[in-house]
């Protein structure tokens, strides 16, 4: 019920809670079948959701199969390469990938045994291959159980699907690193957290205890939100460079429209607000040859057009992929947020609460939340890539915020303290400062303080001066401190614009 | 004082804060007061001749099973499933396979052997 005066004082105060539906109870699309659902103000019976739900999913992904995404669509569908699909065992995910497996592999089955004639074209798969990675956060967080048997137990369940298990150590790992680029590109990055210029040296070889550089990294990071944060840039890219891997041109996440609304507020929130057209839709191109390719793979023309990352689900709602799960009786794992009691104070979890509530209340607003963040377009130059999440970095950052804050600024001989004393071993080290090769929401992850120090992430881990950064830093590194060093000795003889 | 019997399911990782238990039966008495105040002092398990007698009762509602699970089932954390009287945000209902929305949310009027599913969306998407 909802007030209109004093209900202590007049009896009849109190009215009647408008319905959360515009008209009937019976199904706006065949207009006959009692409702089971109501999405956003409208009435669906159970035999009209299921086409619709599908019907969203592939309006939101076919369009972009093709490299060219102008073709006829359905019956020429030509992707590039593999399909890759990111699964963290939630709800959206698990949805995201029935459908996959209905839309592109039990139907293609199904078309195959009714005609006959295996070798038309017409029952070639869309996707030669189609693989699951999960990434288990189990040893990041204290607390946290590791779900990766009940993840693998929950794929198995779909034929002709490869699953691949990563742990977010991985990214620490300069074997996973090898197995994917090889010899090339191998120095690891550390980089000191005490200042804003962020001092950076290049160390060979590289640490062998991808757990502990991870475990120190998030512990030296300053706020809950940094650490969510990280571990959610850690989990893209290290998606990406999987589907670099697993030759595949798409990667599929299953983002609900409820979970694109609250992270485009969140990430907003945390300084990405220039990468909010990524946050939709991106298309990720490796800037390092993956050693396959190098090798005369048959995927180079895959490789060069890089990776299109979609998230399907985008305009199906949390509450309609809960009902899908629930009457097509899917197992959700779900991921135990509750072994880690910082996680609710963080920006994300926090826009989380927030956006839960608004979609009670008011259903439509989070849609329209999605619709205007997807008519935004940053201002400003891009400069290239950030080496930490691999999306496009602002031009100026680092001027703009030492103009706008007071800050620590490192000492000139910080670099050349750091590679005698932090990391013994640099036999290849080659000191430069890591601010100007970060976007602003990953500089502002790593430096941003609170007032008050957060509690400790794990007690027996200590807070180090450096830290070693993610594999992906180091060689993206060293490869724009020597573009930058070569465009230093040929200064003289360029011309001027 | 005649009651009514309901089957009531948990999922999504709303289990957890009922014994780890999915599948509930629960028995209700099919009238209930109207004042929510007096649901305290009502009879929980029923066969007791106690409640509706007095007050003013009303056919029994989804906002007294909610009621009934947390003072009853509940083992964990309450703060978690109910909020403001109603269950919390990211919580969906269903009442015999259709959104509790369709029936009113806190008004749905029960029936014997009614089918109620509690299902989280909290954990992740």
């Amino acid at each position: 019920m909802s007030s209109c005066g004093n209900p202590a004082t007049e009896s009849d105060a109190l009215m009647p809670r408008r319905p959360k539906f515009d008209k009937g109870k019976n199904c706006v699309k065949c207009k006959d079948a009692p409702g089971n659902i109501v999405i956003r103000h409208a009435v669906y019976c159970k035999a009209c959701f299921f086409p619709l739900v599908a019907f969203k999913f592939r309006r939101a992904l076919e369009p972009f199969v093709n490299p060219k995404p102008d073709g006829p669509r359905r019956t020429a569908l030509k992707p590039a390469g593999n399909l890759l699909l990111g699964f963290s065992g939630g709800v959206g995910s698990t949805v995201l990938l029935d459908l996959v497996n209905r839309s592109y592999i039990v139907n293609q089955k199904a078309e195959l045994r009714r005609d006959g004639g295996k070798d038309h074209p017409r029952h070639d798969k869309v996707w030669k291959r189609v693989i699951v990675c999960y990434v288990e956060l189990g040893d990041a967080l204290p607390r946290r159980k590791d779900k990766t048997a009940e993840i693998a137990e929950v794929v198995s369940h779909y034929e002709d699907v490869e699953f691949v298990p990563l742990r977010v150590q991985d990214a620490f790992d300069p074997s996973w690193w090898r197995r994917i680029y090889g010899d090339q590109a191998l120095p690891q990055l550390r980089v000191s957290l005490e200042n804003e210029e962020l001092a950076a040296v290049l160390t060979n070889p590289p640490s062998t205890e991808p757990l502990g550089s991870l475990r120190s990294y998030l512990s030296s990071l300053p706020t809950p939100t940094a650490v969510a944060s990280a571990l959610q840039s850690l989990i893209r890219v290290l998606l990406l460079h999987t589907a670099v891997e697993t030759k595949s041109s798409h990667l599929l996440l299953g983002t609900s429209l409820t979970s694109l609304a609250i992270s485009l507020i969140s990430g907003i929130g945390q300084g990405a607000g220039f990468n909010i057209e990524q946050e939709i839709q991106e298309e990720w191109v490796p800037d390092i040859q993956p050693a396959s390719d190098s090798n005369g793979s048959e995927w180079l023309g895959g490789y060069q057009k890089g990776v299109r990352i979609i998230r399907p689900l985008r305009d199906v709602g949390l509450k309609e992929c809960a009902f899908w799960a629930w009457w097509e009786k899917l197992q959700v794992v779900g991921e135990d947020r509750a072994g880690w009691p910082e996680s609710r104070q963080d920006i994300g979890g926090l826009t989380k609460d927030f956006i839960m509530r608004l979609e009670k209340d008011y259903p439509s607003t989070v849609s329209t939340i999605v619709r205007t963040c997807a008519k935004l377009s940053p201002r400003g130059d891009v400069s290239g890539k950030c080496v930490l999440c691999e999306r496009p970095a602002q031009e100026g950052v680092q001027e703009w915020k030492a103009r706008i804050s007071v800050r620590t600024t490192a000492q000139a001989t910080d670099a050349v303290v750091l590679s005698s004393s932090s990391t013994p071993r640099t036999d290849d080290a080659a000191a430069a400062q890591l601010a100007p090769h970060l976007c602003y929401a990953c500089h502002t992850t790593l430096t941003s303080r609170n007032a008050r120090p957060p509690p400790p992430l794990f007690p027996s881990v200590s807070k180090e001066s450096s830290v070693t950064l993610p594999a992906w830093v180091g060689p993206r590194m060293r490869r724009k401190v020597g573009e930058g060093e070569m465009k230093a000795a040929i200064q003289e003889f360029l011309l001027e614009e | 004082m005649s009651t009514i019997t309901l089957s009531v399911q948990f999922s999504g990782g709303l289990e957890t804060l009922f014994g780890n238990r999915t599948a509930h039966t629960v028995a209700l008495p099919a009238r209930v007061p109207v004042d929510a105040a007096h649901w305290a002092a009502s009879p929980a398990q029923p066969g007791s001749e106690q409640a509706g007698t007095e007050a003013e009762t009303k056919p029994v509602d989804m906002a007294y099973l909610l009621h009934h699970l947390r003072a009853r089932a509940l083992t964990a954390r309450p703060e978690l499933f109910l909020e403001h009287g109603t269950v919390r945000p990211g919580i969906l209902v269903l009442l015999n396979d259709a959104d509790w929305e369709l029936e009113g949310e806190g008004a749905a009027l029960l029936h014997d052997k009614d089918e109620v599913v509690f299902i989280s969306t909290l954990h992740g998407g």
